[in-house]
């Protein structure tokens, strides 16, 4: 991101919004929003005066709720642009309309109260989303008890923990400070399950052989529970893991966790979490009591995919996820020309595949500009003029608002980059001067008879 | 009683034609009795076509999208 920011032939908008979108391929014209920072960015050095300062604190989003930020902050450590926002939600200044702490002990002066958001216009050629994914709230899946146990945290609230610049420092931690025995991590939190997600989400079993090393590394004695459907090692030097991780003394165990209790049976149970399950390879029930439980939940598409979809007109496949053109012989464009997909918003994926789509996104976008032309499909429609009688019934009727209405020889056009030659247009002309290229009066007619005789 | 009728179907290009071919591809069956003529959008249909493909003996006409 850093070496994004400072190529000179990129401009980074962070803390904006894309909020009209209207033109082709070559020429789209794009509304963005440039939220208010309140933070002048020219002027601020990211020095994090402000953030010691600020009085106020707030869970933090990128700690999935497990660690706090202050109002005026910066995501996390590393984001760039190093320039804090203040949550206007929750300042006090913009409450009560005292305080002012950030702007009194900011040397550079560049807390500004009375920014405002700004509408950006832009011209571009094309336009790559990749908007990412959501992560699965496993609270409605009540039986395994997340929200309602402390120590039943998603792999994504593990994963802050075990990072060194997390709210813990690294240190894996049950809710009272001290050190689990032994944990617990479920696969398949809301992937795999036809009640929420059918799909599987690709990630979690890496990430939950990852998070079982990490605990054997940090925790060298603890006993470690990995329960799942199928451990699918798909990628280059996964199984090789996997392999690694079964020396290191990880007890697989395949089979679903039916629920999460804390209601003990025998007396080593007793304040503990009791992972219930069946080992499908023994075929037995388990009773397995542990202090943590990790729920490796689900990718999920993003909450307002929907309006992104409509914004892009891009459509989304059955598990809500962007679709692409084709799934094997185009899996980086969308319906839409110029507008390509990458990431987990098309569908949840690893880094390497994330990095390969995002690759192949920009590659495609790199080959159309320099080409400078545009190959269009040649099924459009075209006006032949001298049976135009300038009704204008095609201009109201066409979906892709193709259809002008040239003034000066009162016949309509059709703008051909935009035409998407469905034919409407050419069905509806009264005076039949619109010719369906592929698909003309006297070529269904012909089909007609081929399949009726 | 072995009637066969005559269907003649225009499935828009995006959607039902799409679906059709998935068919195909998934390797289910469908009767053959409908004869599939792909338009780019439904609305690409006149009324002539239909009643042309009544006029050569069509017993019905689908248009779908």
């Amino acid at each position: 991101m850093a070496s994004v920011r400072s190529h000179e032939s990129i401009e980074l908008l962070t803390y904006s919004e894309v909020i009209e979108v209207s033109g082709y391929v070559g020429n789209f014209k794009v509304k963005i929003r440039k939220k208010p920072r309140y933070v002048d960015e020219i002027k601020c050095t990211g020095c994090g005066t402000c953030q010691e300062k600020c009085p106020m604190k707030a869970d933090s989003e990128f700690d999935f709720g497990i660690g706090k930020r202050k109002v005026i902050y910066t995501p996390f450590p590393q984001a760039v642009p190093n320039i804090p926002v203040i949550d206007r939600e929750r300042c006090t200044y913009f409450i009560k309309g005292k305080c002012r702490a950030c702007e009194k002990f900011c040397e550079a002066k560049a807390i500004d109260f009375e920014q405002t958001e700004k509408i950006i216009d832009l011209d571009v050629g094309c336009i790559i989303v990749t908007t990412g994914f959501d992560s699965f709230d496993p609270t409605p899946i009540s039986q395994f008890g997340y929200g309602r146990y402390d120590n039943v945290i998603t792999g994504f609230q593990f994963e802050r923990m075990s990072s060194a610049s997390g709210p813990t420092g690294g240190k894996i931690v049950l809710k009272d400070g001290s050190e689990p025995r032994s944990l617990a991590i479920l696969h398949c939190i809301g992937s795999r399950d036809l009640n929420y997600h059918e799909y599987c989400s690709r990630v979690c079993c890496m990430s939950s052989l990852k998070f079982a090393h990490l605990i054997r590394e940090k925790i060298p004695d603890a006993e470690i529970y990995d329960l799942y459907i199928d451990l699918r090692c798909f990628g280059k030097g996964y199984e090789e893991f996997y392999n690694r991780l079964q020396e290191e003394g990880v007890n697989f165990i395949r089979g679903r966790a039916g629920e999460v209790t804390d209601i003990a049976e025998t007396p080593e149970e007793i304040g503990r979490l009791v992972v219930l399950c069946e080992d499908t390879l023994i075929g037995r029930q388990r009773r397995l009591p542990v202090d943590m439980v990790i729920l490796s939940n689900a990718l999920e598409p993003r909450a307002d995919a929907g309006e992104v979809a409509k914004l892009f007109s891009i459509s989304r496949s059955k598990d809500g996820f962007f679709m692409e053109k084709h799934p094997k012989l185009d899996p980086v464009a969308t319906t839409t020309d110029g507008v390509f997909v990458a990431g987990c918003c098309q569908g949840p994926k690893d880094i390497p595949d994330t990095v390969a789509q995002a690759s192949a996104a920009a590659a495609r976008v790199m080959a159309m500009i320099s080409k400078g032309s545009v190959e269009i499909e040649a099924a459009t429609a075209i006006i032949e003029e001298e049976f135009c009688s300038g009704c204008k019934t095609c201009i109201a009727l066409c979906p892709y608002n193709a259809i002008s209405f040239n003034e000066e020889r009162k016949v309509s056009a059709i703008n051909e980059a935009l035409c998407k030659g469905c034919g409407t247009c050419a069905a509806a002309c009264p005076s039949g001067a619109i010719i369906s290229r592929h698909f003309t009066t006297e070529q269904i007619m012909a089909q007609l008879e081929g399949v009726l005789t | 009683m072995n009637h066969e009728p005559k269907i003649v179907g225009f499935l828009c290009n995006w959607c039902s034609y799409a679906a059709a071919d998935l068919a195909g591809t998934s390797r289910r069956k469908y009767a053959p009795n409908v004869r599939v003529i792909r338009v780019m959008c439904s609305g690409r249909v006149e009324p002539t076509f239909i009643l042309k493909a009544f006029q050569l003996g069509a017993d019905g006409v689908l248009v779908c999208g």
